[in-house]
């Protein structure tokens, strides 16, 4: 210390700055240290406040890595969840918009996903429908949403959709005790009592609320939870569903109270309900398993209302009866329209082109007439087609049947009274009597008529008496063998054969004149016949009595000199007769 | 279980089964039931089927129906309110209209407060000569076992 006092003596003019000096260097000496470490504290709080300044910069990339670096360092996460919640809670609270305008583009995204997670769920179902659509049970399913009008998907939906049953309770109506208690496998125990009586008090809850006279608790919904409740006489049956049922099950749970029912009324009076329920029958009743396999089998095969059938049933055979009663009206047009086109085709002068028919509405013919033929209208009159329209469109043409080219040439010839004409195979045959005059013009005309293939005339000159007398003859032995008498049986003639032997008689008169006067010679005899049931000597007898009925019945009418034919000849073995053959032979000279 | 409002009835039961419902349907459907199986001596056990209802001085038509096929009935009072007592022996009296035969119990609750109690040593004796009665306590227990087992024990088979 002395040293330092002397030092300063001699210094004066310099003694602030030495001193200045000195005290640094004592600070130096006592407070280096800390002073080192003060100068190190400085500089290291300046390069913090630098980094803090720095902060805002390097924060993100900061909290990233801290963030990547979660699962190593999960108390970042944690302690960054509680002041980010409440940012977006006071966020949320005081900018709800600006939030909203945040999250816009994050929400739909959100809102598609969650969509479509749904959905896909939905999209099985209606694959397996669309795969089922054309099987059977897809069918069955397109009936089911016709007949219910109501959509196909939603048949789908309702079969395909999958639930499940957690209990069932056999619940005594009148004290709400459980008579008997059944649930799903696998489901944690739970007081049935306790649940059941209060459903019983809901359900008395529900029905004083609602104050109607026999108002009951049916079915009971929260979610996908469901209760279904059905009410019987002595005890009401309680069903826990998961899901969407199908609406078979409830009638499935109808069907079973009923079946408890019969076994509850068939118990002794001296059984309790809790005993009579606590058999097995009861129990197999109201087996969970068995009810979803019953619902599952009345989905596959038969309805379980044996009444909802009988709408389809009368449907049905009202379908089939007004088929049956088309398909009948149908084939009888058709019948008919055929009857018709087999009667046109035999119609003469007439050709058929084609038939144009529309069932029960109109029918139009088409075909060729011969101007000569009859219209071919009346058989379409006359074919039974109702109130169809009927119409006839033809057009001309020359026929070659037999009946319109006798029309034609009776038409072309015009014949004189005493002149026959017929038409057969395209041959025209004249005979009778005419002006020698018509004769030479016909057989000149004739040949040319169109139809006419070849022309036979035994036309004779209406002047000449003999040969007058020998035409009139012919049509007289035409007629005589027209008249035939037909017996019944052996010789008991038909009614009216008196006016047969009249017409022949007066007919043989006639004839034995004009051969007179034509100066030929008229045999006559009597042939018979006879169908050829009983033997032949019978029947041989039969025709003898014949022709001697016949030859009485003559001379009775004075007609003498008929020949008795051979009785052992038949001439006719379709019929049972008798009649009389005239023949002409010149008179000998 | 029948007795008028704020008596205990519900924390009887509370002590007496572990509770499946909440207390809320009181005061929604107005009943809540519970269960519980009571050993008997020399006899089967019965299950009782406790049917909670909410507590009211008079019998409206929801309460009556809820009474609809009771074996029994537990009548509760509060000790401490004598009022109550009277509208226990009143519910008792309308029940009887519509279970003439049912077994009847009294529960006079709340002994754990017996330095307030209003109902007397004497009216008590008088009680008892008309039915069962039963000093409870839902808060210590006391008397609640015998209650629910003098029921247990009255039910026939």
């Amino acid at each position: 210390m002395a040293n330092v006092g002397e030092e300063q003596s001699p210094q004066s003019t310099s003694a602030p700055s030495d001193a200045a000096d000195d005290y640094e260097r004592l600070r130096e000496l006592l407070l280096g240290e800390e002073r080192r470490e003060l100068a190190a504290a400085r500089a290291r709080i300046a390069e913090l406040e630098r980094q803090q300044g720095d902060l805002p910069r390097r924060l993100p990339e900061a909290a990233f890595s801290a963030l990547q670096a979660h699962r190593d360092n999960p108390r970042v996460a944690a302690a960054l969840a509680t002041p980010v919640g409440q940012a977006l809670g006071e966020a949320v609270q005081h900018n709800r918009q600006g939030v909203i305008d945040a999250l816009f583009p994050v929400i739909g995204p959100m809102i598609r996903r969650a969509i479509a997670e749904a959905l896909r769920g939905l999209v099985d179902n209606l694959n397996g429908a669309i795969e089922s659509s054309f099987t059977l049970r897809g069918l069955k399913w397109r009936f089911e949403a016709w007949r219910g009008g109501v959509p196909y998907a939603q048949v789908v939906l309702r079969h395909r959709l999958a639930y499940g049953i957690d209990h069932v309770f056999l619940i005594a109506r009148d004290s709400g005790l459980v008579l008997r208690h059944a649930s799903a496998a696998g489901l944690p125990p739970l007081d049935a009592d306790a649940i059941a009586g209060m459903l019983t008090a809901l359900g008395d809850f529900v029905g004083d609320s609602v104050g109607r006279e026999g108002g009951a608790l049916d079915a009971a919904q929260v979610g996908e939870s469901l209760v279904w409740v059905e009410h019987g006489p002595l005890a009401n049956l309680a069903c826990f569903v998961r899901g969407v049922p199908p609406p078979r099950l409830r009638e499935l749970l109808r069907q079973r109270l009923e079946e408890i029912h019969v076994l509850l009324q068939a118990a002794p009076a001296t059984t309790t309900l809790q005993e009579c329920a606590a058999g097995a029958p009861v129990g197999a009743l109201i087996e969970p398993l068995e009810l979803l396999r019953d619902a599952q089998r009345g989905d596959a095969g038969a309805p379980l209302a044996r009444g909802s059938r009988r709408p389809l049933v009368l449907f049905a055979l009202l379908v089939l009866v007004a088929l049956g009663a088309w398909l009948g009206e149908r084939w009888r047009w058709q019948a008919q329209v055929s009857a018709l086109r087999s009667a046109l085709a035999q119609h003469p002068g007439f050709v058929l082109g084609r038939i144009e028919a529309r069932p029960w509405r109109s029918l139009v013919v088409y075909g060729l007439l011969d101007p000569d033929a009859d219209s071919p209208q009346p058989l379409l009159d006359a074919a039974g087609l109702g109130q169809a329209s009927r119409r006839l469109q033809v057009d001309g043409f020359v026929s070659s049947d037999d009946p319109v080219v006798q029309r034609r040439a009776q038409r072309l010839l015009a014949p004189p009274a005493g002149v026959r004409l017929a038409v057969e195979h395209g041959v025209l045959r004249l005979d009778g009597t005419a002006p020698q005059a018509w004769i030479e013009a016909t057989r000149a005309r004739a040949p040319l008529i169109a139809g006419v293939r070849a022309v036979e005339s035994s036309l004779a000159d209406a002047l000449d008496p003999l040969a007058v007398a020998r035409a009139a003859l012919e049509r007289a032995l035409d007629a005589i063998a027209t008249h035939r008498v037909d017996f019944v049986r052996e010789d008991e003639p038909v009614a009216g054969s008196d006016t047969v032997v009249d017409a022949l008689a007066a007919d043989l008169r006639r004839a034995r004149t004009l051969a007179a006067q034509a100066g030929v010679h008229l045999d006559l005899r009597s042939v018979a016949s006879s169908d050829e049931s009983g033997g032949d000597a019978t029947n041989m007898r039969v025709r003898a009595l014949r022709l001697r009925w016949l030859a009485l019945a003559l001379a009775a009418r004075g007609i003498d000199g008929v020949a008795e034919g051979d009785a052992a000849a038949n001439t006719d073995p379709t019929r049972r007769g008798a009649r009389v053959q005239a023949t002409v032979r010149a008179q000998p000279q | 279980m029948l007795g008028d409002f704020g008596v205990g009835k519900t924390s009887l039961v509370a002590r007496f089964v572990r509770s499946t419902f909440s207390d809320k349907y009181l005061t929604t459907v107005g009943v809540k039931v519970d269960s519980k199986e009571v050993a008997r001596a020399e006899r089967e056990p019965v299950k009782l089927v406790l049917w909670d209802i909410a507590g009211r001085n008079a019998l409206d038509t929801v309460s009556a129906n809820y009474l609809r096929g009771a074996a029994a009935l537990l009548l509760v009072a509060d000790g401490t309110r004598e009022a109550s007592l009277a509208a226990a022996l009143d519910l008792l009296m309308q029940s009887r209209a519509l279970l003439p035969d049912a077994l009847a119990v009294l529960a006079v609750n709340k002994f754990d407060l017996l330095e307030r109690w209003e109902v007397g040593a004497p009216t008590l004796a008088q009680l008892r000569r008309l039915l069962p009665v039963f000093e409870t306590s839902a808060a210590t227990g006391t008397g609640v076992e015998p209650a629910f087992a003098a029921i247990a024990a009255g039910l026939a088979p």
